[in-house]
């Protein structure tokens, strides 16, 4: 099976006045119906890999492949077109365009990729936010929901074009308990039910016990899982 | 750039919240474009009426009894290539006056929608009451001549066919017989520089009045032609042709033409008034160098406006390119955001500039204790320029931090958001 996500040797510093390695030699494959959390230390550079996955940053040296393309030579615009259309994103902070209706966010990527029509995207939209129980808010700016409800409305987003990835940075960090589980078993559905592979970086061992593998990072270094205590 | 109503829906999104800086965006071009429309329309409203007179104070061609260079030696001319040297030669006297000039008639009416006319002009001197003033006597045909310019208009108390009735009539200008204290229906006694005297009837007189557009001067007098040629001792001499032509802008060319045909000096309406045209030409640049700076001014709120919201929605570009979107797209947003207010803008503007328009032409102006209507350009060309230029500067100033904006790097806003 063709791993959605494969790097290989991936370092990317940082020269911000002194060299700072964000990440060093990180190699990984995650495959279809994988759901798998980034652990770590704060500024361990869990949040620098989770950009270079999403094609938001280019590595110094290594390679990243997505969906077995090789992601090296690709342009800006190829990469862009490449995330729009595979990788759906959803941060600690919604990050929900708050002039916006919950709908309107959601069916902004579908609009944006162009296939299908207004009606339709609007219509996709609906359902997305209906699936993740939000169907009475879809006409609701973000400022008039609960923490809880914008978190589901920016996972609707990141579902939004029905990508084969979906990249979570810290998505429970600012969610109660309830709310964290909520996301935490969609995001297991949507790995082993609908086959996606989510990579989903976090400080919370719980979510971090739901995942199907853990990734352990130091130093931008991916290191073995620590044994027990 | 794809899906441009995404990007559109984005940044009305961005306008509709920041209601009150968008409002004075739109307000600082709508006064921009609303000034540039009166401003522009009186300048050249009035230039237009200008030109327009000029046009039509005087023949759009007047051919003259001379020549723009001296007649070349015959020598010169037998010899094109020899080095001939011509010493103690004076040009021979030519009796003045256009010759074979029924020929240039016949040519000059050829012409599309040309109008022609012979005259004999001259110095005479005027006496009456013990006054004596000079006077430049244009000998005319008056069935012709009032359709070469719009003197008609100009006359109070008789026509200029008048003249057709009594060949001692003369025309004068109400400025001229008030100074002399003559009325319609005096006789005045003209002497000519031949020595010839004629009492002769003032049938009707000039007034000077812009509303008319012609006038020709206090001291400019008609009388038939005829009477002209016996008062010059000039028999079947004339030494001017009066031509106008059914496209006035044709005459510069037609001119030049004719000229190289028949060798008198053919001076178009262009070439009699080119110093003023060129004050004209200097007016316009002073003109939209004024308005330019109005709209640089107004551009400068869209540019404030736009670089607000390009600050403020850092966060919001960064999610956009994570999403998907591409710099194009995120440059195009605050394009977008500019060129609405552009829009809006100038359709406001235009709706202010008619009303400044609209109050300019009812001010009550008065001229020599007349009313004035102010010559206004109201056409359709003022409005084009005016949104023309207000998109322009919007786009112009909505540019710089659209740029700006797609070259926000979203892994610096996504880091420092975490």
């Amino acid at each position: 099976m063709t791993a959605l996500i494969e790097t290989a040797h991936v370092t990317r510093r940082l020269i911000d006045p002194e060299t700072v390695t964000l990440v060093d030699d990180a190699c990984l494959k995650i495959q279809p119906g994988e759901f798998v959390a980034v652990v770590g230390p704060s500024g361990c550079g869990k949040s620098s890999l989770l950009y270079l996955l999403g094609l938001l940053d280019r590595p110094d040296t290594g390679s990243v492949r997505i969906d077995g393309i090789l992601t090296d030579g690709l342009s800006d615009a190829e990469r862009t077109h490449l995330r729009l259309e595979r990788i759906g994103f959803v941060f600690q902070f919604h990050f929900l365009l708050p002039e916006l209706t919950a709908e309107a966010n959601v069916a902004l990527p579908i609009r944006r990729l162009g296939r299908l029509s207004r009606s339709q995207a609007d219509d996709r939209a609906h359902e997305l936010l209906a699936k993740l129980g939000l169907k009475g808010e879809a006409h609701r700016r973000p400022d008039r929901m609960s923490g809880g409800q914008r978190q589901r409305v920016a996972i609707a987003r990141a579902l939004a074009n029905d990508p084969a990835i979906i990249l979570g940075d810290e998505p429970t960090g600012n969610l109660d308990s309830a709310n964290t589980r909520l996301i935490v078993e969609e995001f297991q559905r949507l790995a082993h039910e609908e086959g996606r592979a989510v990579v989903c970086v976090t400080h919370d061992m719980g979510v971090a016990a739901a995942a199907d593998r853990r990734i352990h990072m130091l130093d931008g270094r991916i290191v073995p899982e620590p044994g027990p205590a | 750039m794809n899906g441009i109503g995404v990007l559109a829906g984005i940044a009305f999104a961005h306008l509709a919240v920041r209601t009150r800086q968008t409002l004075v965006a739109i307000l600082g071009v709508a006064i921009g474009v609303g000034f540039f429309l009166a401003v522009s329309g009186m300048m050249t409203g009035s230039q237009t009426d200008f030109i327009r007179t000029l046009i039509d104070t005087a023949p759009h061609i007047i051919v003259q009894d001379e020549q723009r260079n001296p007649a070349r030696q015959p020598a010169v001319t037998a010899w094109p290539q020899a080095a001939v040297a011509v010493r103690g030669v004076r040009p021979q006297d030519e009796v003045r006056g256009l010759k074979d000039w029924p020929a240039m008639l016949a040519a000059a009416r050829t012409q599309p929608g040309a109008v022609a006319a012979p005259s004999l002009s001259g110095a005479v001197a005027v006496r009456f009451a013990g006054r004596t003033e000079p006077l430049s006597l244009n000998g005319i045909d008056p069935r012709i001549e009032g359709q070469l310019t719009k003197i008609e208009a100009s006359l109070v108390g008789g026509h200029l066919t008048d003249l057709e009735a009594r060949p001692d009539g003369i025309i004068i200008s109400r400025p001229l017989a008030n100074r002399v204290g003559a009325r319609l229906g005096d006789t005045l006694l003209v002497s000519s520089s031949a020595g010839v005297l004629q009492r002769m009837r003032i049938l009707a007189l000039i007034e000077p009045d812009a509303r008319a557009g012609f006038y020709a001067g206090d001291n400019a007098a008609y009388g038939l032609l005829r009477t002209a040629q016996v008062l010059f001792a000039r028999p079947n001499v004339v030494n001017q042709l009066h031509i106008k032509l059914g496209d006035p802008q044709a005459a510069e060319g037609v001119a030049v033409t004719l000229e190289a045909r028949w060798g008198y000096k053919w001076v178009s309406w262009q070439e009699r008034s080119r110093d003023i045209r060129n004050l004209l030409v200097v007016r316009n640049v002073i003109m939209y160098a004024v308005i330019a700076a109005i709209l640089l001014v107004a551009s400068f709120g869209i540019y404030t406006s736009v670089s607000t919201s390009v600050t403020d929605k850092r966060r919001d570009i960064a999610i956009l390119r994570a999403m998907g979107f591409t710099e194009g797209d995120v440059e195009g947003v605050f394009l977008i955001e500019g060129l609405v207010v552009g829009v809006a803008g100038a359709l406001v503007g235009f709706a202010f500039g008619s009303v400044l328009l609209e109050v300019l032409a009812r001010l009550p102006i008065t001229v020599q204790g007349k009313p004035l209507e102010l010559p206004l350009d109201r056409g359709l060309r003022q409005y084009l320029i005016a949104g023309a230029a207000s998109l322009a500067s919007a786009l112009v100033a909505a540019w710089l931090p659209a740029r700006k904006a797609a070259g926000v790097d979203p892994v610096d806003i996504l880091r420092g958001a975490a």
